[in-house]
């Protein structure tokens, strides 16, 4: 699967460019603050609809301008597929693939990409929302099922806090809270345990003998006890019958995939309060390395890889570790700074961009 | 542009208020009901009035109707045993040129939707366990697929099951007619949950 143009239109600092990417390695060469991770973040959209750094739609027109158009020509199993989407403020983003109005999850069925960048330290450091996040973005794109049962799920504990603002009987969404739950934290345990330990190779490969570890966490507990569908069920059950009086004095929902998390430990400690902000680099793309190497499994193709300065704060050696370990990638967008690698330059379109332009291609 | 006829803004304004009326079709709604000769038009209103004044919801499934109750539940050759609950009138129309079905329906007159403060209280769940008794066998849950509907569905089969009548819901899977390979995914996944034995 590669991208092999890409038009962008008022979208962050680009007024209106056109791109011709080449099926290897596209190497974004320009200065801080000229757009480079931009163009990244618009390629993400284009394949998936959303921002890889969770932007939302309004900040991502260019100011003062009312619509953000992004199309591309995709080729994938020798096809090509022309794919659009369109924003304009305070309405619905607009998506087209060949030209027929779609909707987002068709986009998830069709493409798959992988980002790296630095944002990436915050699964690590941040907020339980954005492992989350990171989860469901992957996740999803190896499972269209899984999506739907999000946004089912979505949709059910919407209901069921409004019926417990309103003071109604939570009864019948909790019934199916269940239902979804279950099979979102199902999918939950198998990719996770999958990316753990993929993830644990590539931390000790790129640190030279680290360790890292990550444990799904899910909001009802008892994991290591029973890890049935059945066993989730009556958990997840009688989790939320425990809660039910909180939940009517709290008025929200307090149990159940949405108050998910997962554990990171490096070197024994927990990640989030011990680990330095290299630690927390390294790990987050160990992490990406596993889900490439698992959505590329999954899918059987490669997915398109999008690299965002991962060069500032890693050696040469490293570098040309992660080089190896991604080995054998089909499509890379990166972004530097600073001049990347030699290896990097064999079959590599290089764009110097600045002010949202491109300035020169070589 | 309705400057020169206050009356034909004021029309214009009250058809663009109905469901999928758009400003430009209320519009020219307006400007044909103007074009109309007097008869027709007077014709129109009158209809109008008529539906307000004769139409009524039947008092036994709160089905619209001029009689009450309606011609469903006064048919004798309806099978009493059988109730379909749906959501709408609507709905009830719809399974109601399905020729397998005879029964009665019982229109809830909406769905459970807290986020648009609608609970139980506002739907006509206690009319229907008043209906409820020992010549009733089944209960036929056609709520929509959605998640509303099928917390409605929830809600009721809970209410319905402690008195003893079986409940059922309609299935899920794919129209007929229709080719596996357009079937979207979601669709195609419920109709091979719901397989049955030949």
């Amino acid at each position: 699967m590669h991208i092999s143009s890409l038009t962008v239109t008022n979208f962050r600092n680009i007024t209106t460019q056109r791109f011709e990417f080449l099926r290897g390695i596209n190497i974004l060469f320009g200065d801080n603050g000229s757009g480079k991770t931009n163009l990244l973040e618009a390629i993400f959209v284009l394949l998936l609809g959303r921002s890889h750094r969770g932007a939302s739609d309004n900040y991502m027109v260019r100011s003062e301008c009312d619509v953000y158009r992004i199309e591309g020509e995709i080729i994938t199993d020798n096809k090509s597929i022309e794919v659009a989407v369109a924003y304009q403020r305070s309405e619905r983003k607009k998506i087209t693939i060949d030209k027929v109005t779609s909707r987002i999850q068709e986009l998830y069925e069709i493409f798959c990409v992988v980002s790296a960048g630095p944002e990436d330290s915050a699964i690590l450091s941040g907020a339980p929302s954005t492992r989350r996040g990171f989860v469901d973005i992957y996740l999803s794109q190896i499972s269209r099922k899984y999506l739907d049962d999000l946004s089912n799920y979505q949709k059910v504990l919407s209901q069921k806090n409004a019926a417990l603002k309103n003071e109604m009987d939570p009864g019948p969404f909790n019934a199916l809270l269940v239902t979804y739950g279950c099979r979102i934290m199902s999918n939950r345990i198998t990719f996770l345990d999958e990316v753990a330990s993929l993830t644990r190779e590539f931390y000790r490969e790129i640190s030279g003998g680290g360790n890292l570890n990550l444990t799904y966490q899910p909001s009802i507990g008892g994991l290591e006890e029973d890890r049935s569908p059945e066993g989730l069920q009556q958990r997840f059950e009688r989790r939320l019958s425990d809660s039910r009086h909180r939940e009517q004095v709290m008025h929200t929902s307090l149990v159940g995939p949405h108050r998910d998390d997962i554990h990171f430990e490096i070197e024994g400690l927990p990640a989030r309060q011990h680990a330095s902000q290299g630690e927390w680099r390294t790990g987050a793309i160990a992490l990406k390395l596993a889900v490439y190497q698992i959505l590329k499994e999954k899918r059987e193709s490669e997915p398109i890889l999008l690299l965002d300065e991962i060069f500032a704060e890693l050696d040469e050696k490293r570098i040309h570790g992660l080089i190896d370990a991604f080995g054998g990638f089909g499509q890379l967008f990166l972004t530097t700074a600073v001049e990347p690698p030699s290896r990097m330059k064999e079959n590599s379109r290089r764009f110097q961009i600045a002010g949202g332009a491109v300035e020169g291609i070589a | 542009m309705f400057k020169s006829a206050a009356s034909v803004e004021k029309l214009a304004n009250r058809l663009a208020r109905l469901p999928g009326i758009g400003r430009k079709t209320a519009n020219r709604l307006a400007f044909h009901i103007l074009k109309l000769s007097q008869e027709e038009a007077y014709e129109l209103s009158d209809i109008i009035r008529e539906v307000k004044d004769k139409v009524g919801f039947c008092s036994i499934c709160f089905n619209i109707s001029e009689s009450d109750p309606c011609q469903i539940c006064a048919s004798p050759s309806r099978q009493k045993s059988i109730i379909c609950v749906v959501e709408e009138t609507s709905d009830a129309a719809a399974i109601d040129k399905v020729e397998g079905f005879n029964g009665l329906f019982h229109i809830l007159g909406g769905r459970l939707s807290p986020l648009d403060g609608i609970g139980p209280d506002d739907l006509k769940t206690r009319e229907l366990l008043d209906r409820i008794n020992s010549d009733v066998t089944e209960i036929i849950i056609a709520t929509n697929p959605n998640v509303e509907g099928e917390a409605t569905a929830i809600y009721l089969s809970r209410l319905l099951k402690p008195l003893g009548v079986k409940v059922t819901r309609i299935a899920r899977g794919l129209p007929v007619g229709s080719d596996l390979e357009y079937a979207d995914s979601v669709t195609l996944g419920r109709a091979i949950d719901g397989r049955q034995e030949f």
